[in-house]
This record gives structure tokens, sequence and C-alpha cells, in this order.
């Protein structure tokens, strides 16, 4: 039997705290969603001023991150190239800001982050992750 | 034109029945109108902070009893600020604690008016046909000066358990 490794709930504080450092260092506001493989919520705290479809967006974005293996950025970038029928995949929100958690090789999870720009999304993704160690 | 008499005469049946009165049921206690409206006002948008502090009250009261609880909290409008799953809580608590808290922010009351009434019976039997509600204990506004400003949901035990931890972040919010 194969085991691998899973989210805790400490695990998403860790995240979820240093994504919102990284977003307030920068004066940014921001929703910031943690999930698990199957693309089920695990944590999300949506910061003073980001709106109610910043929220609904970081889960969609942590969503297609953590179930499709791949960050957001890769479906907004094949569509860009001209893949349109990518757009008719189940649950995939094509916009940079959602990153897949990868832990000694395997898909735990992604984070979705939305509010600001996308590229800066990613960024307060990115340090989240980094803060797992 | 052979099919015009028949359209009409339903139509004449259909509008008849549209503007009959319907005859008072006396053992109906909701036909009584009441003089006032009692309802607590909103507020404005729970803060983060606050809504971290009420998640962190109910967690502690989870820990303290040994129970896995999915929490939720909400802003007036019963749009998601804090959410967290605890490890081993059961995964249809994800969406249940977050409804909760939509419900009782959303009609500005705990959801345990909602159980109560429906168990009442018959003349409360349309309560679930009313929009985006659960009406299982668990889902508790957050009051700060008289004032509605969000809600805590949770969810992952019996709704008397869920109800004392919900109870405990609510409280935690004043």
């Amino acid at each position: 039997m194969k085991s691998r490794p899973m989210l805790t709930l400490d695990d998403c504080r860790k995240i979820s705290a240093a994504a919102e450092e990284e977003a307030k260092k920068n004066h940014w506001n921001v929703a910031i969603a943690i999930l698990d493989d199957g693309g089920h919520l695990l944590h999300l705290i949506r910061m003073d001023g980001a709106s109610p479809f910043n929220a609904r967006t970081a889960i969609a974005k942590g969503r297609t991150a953590a179930e499709s293996r791949r960050s957001s950025l890769v479906w907004e970038e094949r569509i860009k190239a001209g893949r349109t029928s990518m757009l008719g995949m189940p649950d995939i929100t094509p916009v940079q800001g959602g990153l897949p958690i990868v832990i000694e090789g395997a898909y735990i999870g992604g984070v979705g982050v939305s509010g600001v720009q996308s590229h800066e999304d990613e960024q307060i993704a990115a340090a989240g992750i980094k803060a797992l160690g | 034109m052979k099919g015009k008499p028949f359209a009409l005469a339903a139509g004449l049946i259909f509008a008849a029945a549209a503007f009959a009165q319907v005859p008072p049921d006396p053992n109906n206690p909701n036909e009584a109108v009441p003089e006032k409206m009692v309802y607590t006002p909103y507020g404005e948008t729970i803060k983060l902070d606050m809504a971290k502090k009420a998640a962190a009250a109910a967690l502690a009261e989870s820990e303290k009893r040994g129970w896995a609880m999915c929490i939720a909290v909400v802003g007036p409008t019963g749009d998601l600020i804090y959410f967290e799953k605890m490890d081993d809580c059961q995964w249809a608590s994800v969406s249940i604690a977050q409804h909760k808290a939509r419900t009782a922010a959303k009609y500005r009351r705990p959801t345990v008016v909602f159980e109560r009434l429906l168990a009442k019976g018959g003349f409360f039997a349309y309560l679930p046909t009313l929009d985006d509600i659960t009406m299982s204990r668990g889902g508790n506004p957050i009051v700060v000066n008289g004032k509605i400003i969000g809600a805590i949901g949770v969810s992952g035990g019996t709704g008397s358990q869920d109800d004392t931890i919900s109870q405990a972040g609510a409280k935690a919010a004043q």
C-alpha cells in the first residue's frame, strides 16, 4: 500500500500566515484559500477590503491547481496559445494565482489567491507554500 | 384556428383561479399579522481579526472537548471571510458549516430557530422551500453593539455539539 503526506490544519495555518504576511508586506488585500488534492476547502481567509468575489475566485484558482496538479497559469497560457477547447475542462479557472502544493514528490493540495494582479496573487501563494519547508 | 376556443377557455379558468380569495385557516398560526417587525439590524462587516478571534475561541472549545469540527465565519451578506477544517472532521461539514453561517447571517437569526419551528410540524413545513437555507442548529449571528456584523457556522458533531461550539465563537467576538 502506498502512503502519502496529507495537509493538517497546522500546515494550513503555516501556509495561510506566511501568505497573509506577504500580502500585508505589500499592502495588498486578498483572499487566500487552501484546498486538499481533491479540491476540498481546508482553510480560507479574506482580508479586510477584499471582496466576496475574491474569496470565490481564490477557491476556484486553488481548486484548479490542486485537482489538475499544475499551476492555474499553465491553463491560462495553454488557452492563450489557442487551445480554447481547454475552457471546457471541468472546474478549471484558467487564471494565474493558483499553485499546487508538492511535498516529497506528491501533489497534496493547492493554494489560490485573488485580490491583486494575477502575478502578484501567485507571488502570495508561492510565499505561503514556501513556509511548509 | 381550430384550437382557439379551447385556448380562450383555458385562459379564463386560470384567470379565475388566480383572482379567487383563499379562505383563511383559523388553525394556521402564520395567518396572524403582527403589528411590528422584530429584528436585529445589520452593522458593518466583521473585520478579519475579529473573525479569527471568534474562530480561535470556537477551535479552543472544540479541542478542549476533543471534537473535530469545521468552522466558518461570514459577513452580514453570508459571504465567506474565514474558514478552517480541523483534522478528522467529516467532509460533509466543509459545506454545511458555511451554509449554517450563511443562513444565520442572511436570515439574521440562529439556525436553531428554524429547526424548532420545523419540528412543530405542518404549518411550518413550507420553511425548507425558502431560499438558501439550512435548518440544522450550529449557525449563530455575531452581534456587536446591537448590530449583526456577521455569523459563525459550525458542523462536525451532533447539532447540539455544533451549536455549543458556534455559540462559544459568537460570544468571543463581543
